[in-house]
């Protein structure tokens, strides 16, 4: 229980932003979310290691389990194949709720990644929905790397040199450095 | 009443146990010669005191009441009925050593004795007992006829079994520990007392113990008549309080090795286990379980359920806005998707 009050203490309280009218009941639900928040993150942890999923990981970094760090590998038959990308997950109080942020720790390129590692993905944004999951997600990161947004791009270099695969996957190579080097 | 000396003199067994790890021969002469006469005493007044208690409970209140008193000290029990039962047996195969026994009381010669006379070997011990125990279900009347009575009986054994599985499991250790005394082979010796366990735990009360151990004895006088000393399934005198016998016997005859049947059990349990919240992992109460919110058949639990009305009101796997109740999807029809969210967070507040 003890860890349970540090990751509260730890984590940034998400401002509610729509919920302003119901503002009073809050900060009772506050701690029981959290209890909840952590049992979600353990049940979605111990699944990930039991679905032994080839091409994506998660795992916790360090002791908190609010922070995780993932790895996704480049999908075969895709520019990214053979390249291997870390990320860092970073869960609200009020996950599942409300989405992790996610960063590409390593650099990519990549039309909807920006040179800091931030994603454009609608379902980390706007299309998010309480029963995604980090496989999940690491999954739809996974498909975007191979199916990039064109159209809103952050990476606009990426954007127009997407259409000459054979250009961008020299591109890849050049900047790819892999993660335990990052 | 018999039940409270039973509880009563419950407690001095499992210390004796303890002492038994220090081998004080003469603490367990004693302490078999204790057993002895209680279990003597019990076979005899069980049969009384059990007519009592069922007109004064009635037959429903009886499991139940008892069930409790399992619950209280199953461990104790257990090894009092174990060591009851391992009384007869060191009476049995090395009886110069218990010379305390009235060798001619029927409830300190067990079954085995009687058939088998004498015998030392544990695995015609065990034989024996299965085999009094299964003619005794040939005997025990119709089984055919299961009422509902005993399905709630049962739900108790099912109960029984389990703190029964655990209770054997820490008996294992001092079950080895007494064996050296005995000429027995522990595994054997074991079994035999999981047999006559079984058939004894499966009742889920005191009173059918004791009504298994007479009827246990009931079967021998038939191979060795005059040692009839229990009422038999037919008997005239039995009382009408009395169970039927076959309500015992539906059980064994199905579920003879205990062990698998508490795998079997518990997997059967385990069905009903509910499934849990997707959303906060939660296990659904029944109230959950039935909260269909979404009419795409995603299911959470009211919690976050309500959690997702104060957010964006969407079903997290369609995406559709949940409709809420009647009231408020007239307020939608009437003034559209604003009245809607207004109707909606008002009744969150409320």
């Amino acid at each position: 229980m003890a860890t349970v009050n540090g990751y509260q203490g730890n984590t940034p309280v998400a401002a509610p932003a729509g919920t302003t009218p119901s503002k009073q009941t809050v900060p009772a639900a506050r701690t029981v979310d959290t209890q909840s928040v952590l049992k979600r993150l353990q049940s979605e942890l111990m699944a990930l290691m039991m679905s032994g999923e080839s091409g994506i990981s998660a795992f916790p970094e360090g002791d908190n389990i609010f922070c995780w760090k993932g790895t996704i590998a480049g999908s075969k038959d895709t520019v990214f194949e053979g390249t291997e990308y870390k990320l860092s997950l970073s869960f609200p109080n009020d996950y599942p709720f409300k989405p992790p942020k996610v960063k590409f720790e390593t650099s990519c390129f990549h039309p909807n990644v920006d040179v800091y590692g931030n994603i454009c993905l609608d379902i980390l944004q706007d299309k998010w929905s309480s029963a995604y999951d980090v496989r999940t997600i690491l999954i739809s990161i996974q498909s975007l790397l191979g199916e990039p947004n064109i159209s809103s791009p952050l990476n606009t270099q990426a954007a127009q040199l997407w259409s000459n695969q054979e250009e961008y996957r020299k591109m890849v190579e050049k900047l790819y450095k892999p993660p335990s080097a990052a | 009443m018999v039940s409270d000396s039973i509880n009563a003199s419950i407690p001095s067994v499992p210390k004796d146990f303890g002492k038994k790890k220090r081998a004080n021969r003469s603490a367990k002469l004693k302490q078999c010669k204790l057993d002895a006469r209680r279990e003597q005493w019990l076979s005899q007044g069980a049969v009384k005191s059990k007519g009592c208690r069922e007109e004064l409970m009635g037959p429903r209140g009886l499991p139940q009441q008892i069930h409790e008193e399992g619950r209280k000290d199953p461990l104790e029990n257990l090894q009092m009925r174990r060591l009851g039962r391992r009384v007869g047996e060191d009476e049995n195969e090395n009886g110069s050593i218990h010379h305390d026994f009235d060798s001619d009381s029927p409830s300190n010669s067990p079954t085995g004795s009687s058939v088998l006379g004498g015998n030392d070997s544990g695995t015609n011990f065990t034989a024996s007992i299965s085999g009094s125990s299964t003619s005794g279900s040939s005997v025990g009347c119709c089984s055919g006829c299961i009422t509902e009575e005993d399905e709630e009986g049962d739900d108790n054994c099912l109960d029984d079994w389990e703190a029964m599985a655990d209770a054997l499991a820490a008996n294992d250790d001092d079950n080895k520990l007494e064996n050296h005394n005995d000429d027995n082979n522990p595994c054997l010796e074991l079994q035999s007392s999981l047999e006559h366990e079984s058939i004894v735990q499966l009742d889920g009360n005191l009173g059918s113990y004791h009504e298994n151990l007479t009827e246990d004895r009931s079967v021998p006088p038939r191979v060795t008549p005059g040692n009839s000393r229990a009422w038999r399934p037919d008997d005239a005198l039995r009382p009408q309080s009395l169970p039927n016998l076959s309500k015992q016997h539906s059980f064994p005859n199905t579920d003879r090795h205990y062990g698998q049947g508490v795998l079997a059990w518990g997997c059967v349990s385990g069905v009903n286990v509910p499934s849990a919240c997707p959303i906060c992992t939660e296990d659904l109460d029944f109230t959950d379980a039935s909260f269909r919110p979404c009419s795409c058949g995603f299911q959470v639990c009211l919690f976050c359920h309500k959690k997702m009305l104060e957010l964006d009101g969407r079903c997290p796997n369609c995406r559709e806005l949940y409709k809420n109740d009647p009231v408020e999807v007239e307020a939608s029809v009437l003034g559209g998707s604003l009245t809607l969210k207004l109707a909606r967070s008002c009744s969150m507040r409320s």
